[in-house]
């Protein structure tokens, strides 16, 4: 090489080394060939034993759908997504990981070569987020004071004043709210969840207001969309004792469907199948651990793997092994109450989340979403095809009181269905006993 | 001239005080990368090895910030912040580089103590 080119493969690998942006060339298969420094600065955490070497098994835990999008993309040439946004969160192992926003743009090159750039755009997302929520409840000013519900809350989230306004919207009278948790009258765990009503209340006193969204309950058992806003009302006085106290305004936002929990939704489903996306299922999920803890309410799990899934998607091809997928999901979306969390956590596996069930409970369920299953026929041009899955239950108790530690369990018991011969459900009912 | 004993100069056994003494012809022809940086995090030692694992003349990189401009992907908690955590530091870890942009499985020495400089040694 002349002095001239080799100063320029320098400035070149340079320019590289210290781009601000992540970027790779990958095949088909997902193999990485090229990749700098920054990219593997973002991909190296979330891959279990801290190696990057394949874009499709580091990512199917968060966006398995990205194959999808590459194989279903016909010219050879061309932008294949464009600053989509994947949530991650970092292996459990490591301490201080939390849930991060990737936006991935992804080019083909060529029949074979792929190119993607990654960046960590979380506070951004983040800051968009409470941007719009803020907009939305200033609009929402306008169309009139009546949809509100005012509540006092203390700084450990105990209501300690109602009026009428909440009788109107909930159909809970002021003497039935007040010394309860405004925490218990949230439904189900979508919205509100990430962060607990003492946290929010914590952010309020330290930024003057916290504005979140999620379903509330009605009296009749309903459950609405609302908008919550917590704001301080008055700071703890000691010279007359007066304690802290913090205002709940709480909309419903039932009919006026917001953006923002449309934006959330797609940042947390399968977008292939519609289950929850494994990120948010650690997320919400760990918050009914909490909860089913705190209201001594049984919480049960089901882990289930699609058998022998590779062979479908070696003899028929992934696409119909994502009408598997789908199919599946289908089946238990019908089977499952709207309470109930599914979630795909990995490429061929699923979990189920069965809040106010046991052990029993849940294999009940299992048996039936088993059935449904292997009695589904599914074609692929001539062939008719038949899957069956293998399901293990469990339910919530001391030694497994955690997300991860349930799931763990449930896992166990997954793989001695399949040991013992598959399309079988495995189900701890020892607590039943106790 | 045998300023210093040659034995004990490979990855796992090379001290602090020996990647400070010898020279910086030594440091060239030691068969692992060393890097060596101040204070500032800005490269001072940048020797043969490593210079051609890399493919940057050692000129092109010494006096920059290693995490900035050469290795944003050690710029986390398993090495920057060990460096910053860890006043006494001598940790051999598997790691994954990525010389000329390929993905790379390596073994990293960080070494770290009353010398002026720390090291991170690299072993392909």
């Amino acid at each position: 090489m002349d002095p001239g080119q080799e100063a320029e493969t320098t400035e070149l690998l340079q320019f590289l080394y210290a781009c601000p942006v992540g970027l790779m060339e990958f095949s088909r298969d997902g193999d990485i060939a090229l990749i700098n420094p920054l990219a593997m600065q973002l991909l190296m955490p979330l891959s279990p034993e801290g190696f990057a070497v394949n874009f499709y098994s580091l990512m199917e835990s968060f966006a398995p759908e990205l194959r999808n999008m590459v194989d279903n993309f016909s010219p050879n040439q061309g932008t294949i997504c464009d600053n989509q946004h994947i949530l991650v969160r970092p292996g459990s192992k490591q301490t201080g990981t939390e849930a991060r926003v990737l936006s991935c743009t992804i080019v083909r090159l060529a029949a074979n070569r792929f190119i993607a750039s990654l960046a960590d755009v979380s506070k951004q997302v983040a800051q968009a987020k409470r941007l719009s929520q803020a907009e939305t409840w200033l609009a929402s000013l306008l169309d009139g004071i009546n949809d509100f519900a005012t509540l006092s809350v203390d700084e450990h989230g105990i209501i300690i004043g109602a009026d009428g306004s909440m009788f109107r919207q909930s159909g809970f009278a002021a003497s039935e709210t007040i010394g309860l948790e405004l925490e218990s009258f949230t439904a189900h765990s979508e919205g509100f969840e990430t962060i607990s009503v003492v946290d929010q209340i914590a952010i309020a006193k330290q930024q003057g207001w916290y504005l979140s969204e999620g379903w509330q309950r009605k009296k009749g058992g309903e459950a609405y969309w609302s908008q919550r806003l917590i704001s301080v009302r008055n700071d703890a006085d000691p010279a007359d004792l007066r304690p802290a106290a913090y205002t709940a305004l709480i909309r419903d936002v039932t009919r006026h469907k917001s953006d923002t929990g449309k934006l959330l939704h797609m940042l947390r489903k399968d977008y292939l199948t519609g289950a929850w996306n494994r990120a948010h299922f650690f997320e919400a999920g760990e918050a009914e651990c909490i909860r089913a803890e705190r209201y001594g309410q049984p919480l049960a799990m089901i882990a289930i793997d699609i058998d022998h899934f590779k062979k479908v998607n070696d003899t028929y091809g992934h696409a119909v092994g994502d009408d598997v997928l789908m199919a599946f999901s289908q089946i238990c979306t019908n089977l499952l109450r709207p309470n109930d969390m599914i979630a795909r956590v990995g490429g061929e596996e699923f979990a189920i989340l069965l809040p106010s069930t046991d052990a029993e409970g849940a294999a009940n369920i299992a048996k039936r979403i088993r059935s449904a299953l292997a009695a589904m026929r599914l074609h692929a041009g001539d062939h008719t095809i038949t899957v069956t899955a293998s399901f293990g239950c469990m339910q919530m108790h001391p030694q497994a009181s955690s997300l991860a530690e349930m799931l763990a369990v449930a896992d166990t018991l997954l793989y001695k269905a399949k040991h013992a011969g598959r399309n079988r459900v495995e189900a701890d009912l020892t607590l039943e006993a106790a | 001239m045998t300023a210093v004993n040659s034995e004990g100069l490979d990855f796992s056994h090379i001290s602090l005080d020996q990647l400070s003494a010898i020279s910086a012809l030594e440091l060239d022809r030691l068969p692992f990368g060393v890097v060596g940086l101040g204070c500032d995090n800005l490269v001072q030692v940048y020797n043969r090895t490593e210079s051609q694992l890399a493919g940057l003349p050692a000129g092109a990189v010494i006096g920059n910030d290693f995490f900035i401009s050469i290795a944003q992907c050690m710029n986390n908690f398993m090495v920057a912040q060990r460096f910053q955590d860890e006043a006494e530091l001598d940790a051999e870890l598997p790691y994954v580089l990525t010389f000329r942009m390929r993905p790379t499985r390596a073994r990293l020495r960080l070494l770290q103590g009353a010398a002026p400089l720390k090291y991170i040694l690299i072993q392909r």
